[in-house]
């Protein structure tokens, strides 16, 4: 049976080490601040918002919400947003996305300073990020399966990793973290022929297709660390998540399993908070 | 098998032969695309590429500005010159020779290139749009390759590409618009590098195989499956004392034996060389057209 590799542990020791920072920060009269801006109320930006709070006040790190009615004007918007962004009490700054398709998206976004673009919303992030620029940062989901794989000491010097999935806020990231790393990478997805066989390569898999359970028995073999990413809705338990890894069929084949849920969405927020303390040490330093 | 050979000068002429069509096209709707280039100091291999940027202006029937100045200008100078370029409408492409003299900072030098003029490709702007698949100016040899695979029929889709060497000039960019969900893309991409374990593992897995990591002749046969297609970036000077100038240019594949295995190989010189300059034009024009269309 495979090592689980549980979000809980790694958070709990990401917190401990910001909540520190943090203590440090206000100790110098800095409150590192994170300001999320909300148009509407769609139930998805709410509950993460809601563990964005939640993992905000277990460490003392200030958070507020800027919440716009779901109708507000492009121009109005973008007015509010500059005086958001450009206030040096904010060091972090998340928008939900997708915007309402009245308001320009592209244009609202570049409104975000990069510094304090801490999600990578911004086309300057997702540069830096190419460019291995350490002041750019990368999306906290890939982040945050950095975490998993350094906290859980699984070494990738050498290593071939295999990223299932080309997304812009998961797999084209990952696989540049994971070059940092010195890991030979391989991106593979829906257009990649025997992709099962592909997946079988790796030492280190990492799932994020956005398809449930789809990796299965014939994607793995024995000695394979597998990181699930996928959060998608239970298509046989309504109202339930799933990952796009078959647990059940995965976990006694590999050696490590990132489970979803329970493994890398836990991890993500946390990274989100870490990101902030970090803007906040690049801007007062 | 011996591989056919894609010659990078025929592909570069037939690029070329086509943006002079699309160049009068534009021209025609009012768009005069314009390549600004600066160039500081004298150095012998800079001057050589500037030269033949400008003769491709001259081909395809554009503009073209050279500015040159003394080695000693100051970074202000070089900044305050770009910035002119910025503002000018008769530039749709701006390009700093690199490398710059060492009192002058490159990257706050690329960085001030107006995104949409940056006809290399480079600026972090460029490179974010890069990743995200959105359009923008592709870096010259990543783009002169992509089209080398599509002109010569070996369209990457489905197709597994090992691409030796992660620059961020060359082997990155070339990943990310290989895995890209487009035209051009689709491929199944692997980056193999200095810290990868065992390289010929896989590179023998390679249907596409791209060789970019600046060693002389580092990719032999064995390392190459049968009926491949293998696409030689690098250009290495190595010591020939029965040549004129006391040396020779090799790529990063050893030629010879790769070419009994291959079914398509790019040689060196005459492979990807003239078509990064070819794709230097080829931003020139389209940056003009995207700007035109922005208007």
């Amino acid at each position: 049976m495979a090592e689980l590799l549980k979000g809980k542990p790694v958070v709990a020791d990401m917190k401990e080490e910001l909540s520190k920072k943090i203590e440090e920060f206000k100790s110098r009269g800095i409150n590192p601040k994170l300001g999320v801006i909300r148009v509407g109320a769609r139930p998805d930006d709410l509950y993460y918002e809601g563990s964005i709070k939640k993992t905000c006040g277990g460490i003392g790190l200030e958070f507020e919400v800027f919440e716009f009615p779901e109708d507000v004007k492009q121009e109005d918007f973008e007015k509010s947003l500059k005086d958001i962004v450009n206030s040096k009490d904010i060091h972090g700054i998340l928008m939900f996305a997708p915007l309402p398709k009245h308001l320009d998206e592209p244009k609202i976004r570049a409104l975000i300073p990069v510094e304090k673009d801490v999600d990578c919303l911004t086309i300057g992030s997702a540069g830096k990020v190419f460019a291995d620029d350490p002041t750019g940062f990368p999306p906290c989901t890939p982040t945050a399966c950095m975490e998993i794989i350094n906290h859980y000491g699984i070494d990738l010097q050498g290593k071939h990793a295999v990223v299932l999935g080309r997304s812009l806020v998961v797999g084209k990231p990952m696989a540049v973290l994971l070059l940092r790393e010195n890991a030979t990478v391989t991106i593979c997805h829906s257009r990649t022929k025997d992709l099962p066989e592909v997946c079988k390569e790796a030492d280190i898999l990492v799932a994020a297709v956005g398809q449930p359970r789809m990796v299965n028995a014939d994607y793995v073999k024995e000695g394979q660390v597998v990181i699930d990413v996928g959060i998608n809705e239970d298509p046989d338990n309504p109202g339930k998540f799933c990952g796009d890894v078959d647990t059940q069929s995965v976990e006694p084949l590999v050696d490590k399993l990132a489970p979803s849920p329970g493994g890398v969405g836990g991890v993500t927020t946390v990274v989100l908070a870490k990101h902030v303390v970090k803007a906040c040490e690049m801007q007062t330093t | 098998m011996t591989a056919k050979v894609i010659s990078g000068k025929e592909v570069a002429a037939e690029i070329r032969a086509d943006l002079k069509k699309w160049v009068e096209e534009l021209k025609g709707k009012g768009i005069h695309p314009g390549l600004g280039v600066i160039l500081v100091g004298e150095d012998p291999a800079s001057v050589s590429y500037v030269t033949s940027k400008s003769q491709g202006c001259e081909e395809i029937g554009i503009f073209d500005d050279l500015i040159r100045v003394p080695a000693d200008t100051s970074e202000e100078e070089v900044l305050n010159m770009v910035e002119k370029m910025n503002n000018d409408p008769k530039y749709s492409g701006i390009l700093v020779q690199l490398p710059l003299p060492d009192h002058i900072d490159e990257e706050k030098v690329v960085n001030a290139i107006a995104p949409e003029k940056d006809v290399d490709g480079f600026h972090p702007v460029n490179q974010g749009l890069l990743l995200r698949g959105e359009p923008c100016p592709l870096p010259c040899t990543a783009y002169g390759v992509q089209k080398m695979l599509m002109v010569s029929g070996n369209d990457p889709s489905g197709k597994h590409v090992v691409i030796c060497g992660r620059s961020n000039i060359v082997g990155k960019p070339l990943a990310a618009m290989m895995m890209q969900k487009a035209e051009g893309g689709n491929a199944t991409v692997t980056v193999v590098h200095t810290g990868t374990k065992d390289p010929a593992y896989y590179t023998k897995q390679a249907d596409i195989l791209v060789a970019a990591m600046g060693k002389p002749e580092a990719i032999t046969a064995d390392m190459v499956k049968d009926g491949a297609i293998v696409i030689d970036v690098g250009v290495n000077r190595i010591d020939d004392p029965s040549k004129k100038k006391g040396f020779r240019l090799v790529g990063d594949v050893e030629y010879d034996p790769v070419a009994e295995k291959a079914s398509y190989i790019t040689p060196v010189p005459g492979g990807v060389g003239p078509m990064t300059v070819t794709m230097l034009l080829y931003n020139t024009v389209e940056c003009a057209e995207r700007i035109g269309q922005a208007k």
